[in-house]
């Protein structure tokens, strides 16, 4: 298979999921907005009205960290479970596995261009206008985009090889929400306490720079940046090569699953 | 085109079923596909047919033995109720199938039209495939497959479904492509079809190769009762 067929596949896979999923909501492709809005919606209730969080527009600080932490995580757990959901497939054609929880996380990043999109429009609504800094996300969301698919295809990998390991995906992800400053300033801690977790958390160093950038003007740290998206690429490169490696058992635990 | 040597293949099952927990789908199974040839095996439910097409489509792997196949030869293989994403139509699952296969999208889209036609699908072909019947599947399964040229095609009972007259209309395809250099394995319960297409037939009964040889001997002694027809009835 050639380069350019397996990203046509990957793409064409990702557009045709989008299509069925639209075609099966009564609401259709308003639930790529409505969805993370609703999510934005229940934290917005509980930290704003119910424990009457303080903190200066509050609803922009939550939607520039909860947006970008729904696209990781549920890519993450969609694609970890994509090899497996698609038995018929695997069982009939011997194709490269990575595909599945590719074309996954391509649907995810299709969505969220118009989430993206809608979050400009609040910020713009709300005062904070685009600034030479902005060009930071770019990269800020290529490196967002490389953790999803290292953290992904490994998860992925790690499912077919034993499936129990789903729930410990849900887990991870449950206490990245915790720990990854999506409703809490990480810069409010202790300035010691606001180095480790910004450190130790690839995912908390990038929900800060997107607020860093589209909310105070302040480009994010390069070198960290390029050192968090070296290792990711790095990661995602080793998940490709284990799922092209082990193609056929993973095949055949799929079958037997 | 294509060869087994000593294949033989297990899963994993419950530790208290079968031998320790190892289920013996294959136990030592050689035979060669010339290109050209069409071959059918027979066997009942369970003895291990479908898995040596996925041995032989390289889906899976062998535990023990060597599956030689022509370098760079492509190879399909057409099941029933497999393979089909539920929630997209026909038309995408068809648009899919044949990306899979290794064509090119361009091709893939050029191909649909003669698919929905063969299909006989109608609107039908619009619909998500949770929609469909078995019938309905297997056309669609078969049709897809069939448009898409590959050097080896792996049919696996998609022939027994469907009306009579969509059976008629697939096999008559099937035997105009089986005049040309399409290699086939054809695994089947409907023996008029395999005496009809196959020049070869095999018989794989407990995960072995029972017989092998003219398809109307092989399915004589495959229809014997058990214990009739025996291991002597193998042939080299």
């Amino acid at each position: 298979m050639t380069l350019s067929h397996y990203a046509t596949l990957i793409d064409t896979m990702a557009r045709l999921s989008l299509k069925a999923d639209a075609s099966r909501y009564f609401f259709g492709y308003i639930w790529w907005v409505l969805e993370p809005l609703l999510y934005v919606l229940v934290f917005y209730v509980v930290f704003e009205l119910i424990l009457q969080n303080r903190k200066e527009d509050f609803v922009v600080f939550l939607m520039c960290g909860q947006l970008a932490f729904v696209w990781f995580s549920k890519s993450l757990n969609q694609a970890s479970r994509s090899i497996l959901g698609s038995k018929g497939l695997v069982g009939r054609v011997d194709i490269p596995k990575s595909l599945f929880p590719l074309a996954t996380i391509q649907e995810g990043l299709y969505k969220q261009a118009a989430v993206f999109l809608l979050l400009f429009v609040v910020l713009f609504a709300k005062g904070y206008t685009p600034s030479l800094v902005w060009g930071w996300l770019l990269p800020v969301m290529l490196v967002n985009y490389l953790l999803i698919v290292a953290c992904s295809l490994f998860a992925a990998y790690l499912v077919c090889w034993v499936f129990d390991f789903h729930v410990f995906i849900s887990m991870a992800t449950i206490f990245l929400m915790f720990t990854s400053g999506v409703f809490w300033d990480p810069r409010d801690l202790d300035p010691a306490m606001t180095h480790w977790v910004l450190t130790l958390n690839p995912l908390a160093f990038l929900l800060d720079a997107y607020r860093q950038i589209m909310l105070a003007e302040i480009a994010p740290n390069a070198v960290h940046l390029a050192i968090v998206g070296g290792i990711a690429l790095l990661v995602a490169l080793a998940g490709l090569f284990l799922l092209r490696r082990h193609s056929r058992f993973i095949a055949l635990r799929v079958i037997t699953s | 085109m294509l060869e087994l040597v000593g294949v033989s293949h297990h899963y994993m099952a419950r530790k208290n079923s079968f031998d320790h927990g190892l289920h013996h789908v294959l136990d030592n199974v050689s035979l060669c596909v010339m290109p050209g040839d069409t071959l059918g095996i027979v066997g009942r439910n369970g003895a291990g047919k479908t898995t040596m097409l996925r041995l032989m489509a390289g889906i899976i792997e062998p535990r023990q033995g060597l599956i030689r196949r022509r370098a760079g030869a492509s190879c399909a293989l057409l099941s029933l109720g497999l393979g089909f994403q539920d929630s997209l139509s026909g038309r995408d699952n068809a648009l899919l199938s044949a990306m899979l296969q290794g064509v090119s999208k361009r091709d893939a889209l050029a191909s649909l039209d003669e698919i929905r036609e063969f299909t006989e699908l109608g609107d039908s072909f619009e619909e998500p495939v949770k929609t469909y019947s078995s019938g309905m599947r297997a056309r669609l399964g078969f049709a897809s497959g069939l448009l898409t040229r590959v050097d080896i095609l792996l049919i696996d009972e998609v022939l027994s479904v469907g009306d009579a007259q969509f059976r008629d209309k697939a096999l008559g395809a099937m035997q105009q492509r089986l005049g040309g250099e399409q290699t086939v394995v054809f695994v089947s319960h409907a023996e008029g079809q395999l005496k009809a297409l196959c020049d070869r037939a095999v018989w794989i009964e407990q995960g072995q190769l029972r017989a092998e040889g003219a398809p109307e001997e092989v399915i004589a002694q495959y229809r014997q009762p058990v214990g009739a027809g025996g291991g002597s009835a193998r042939q080299p």
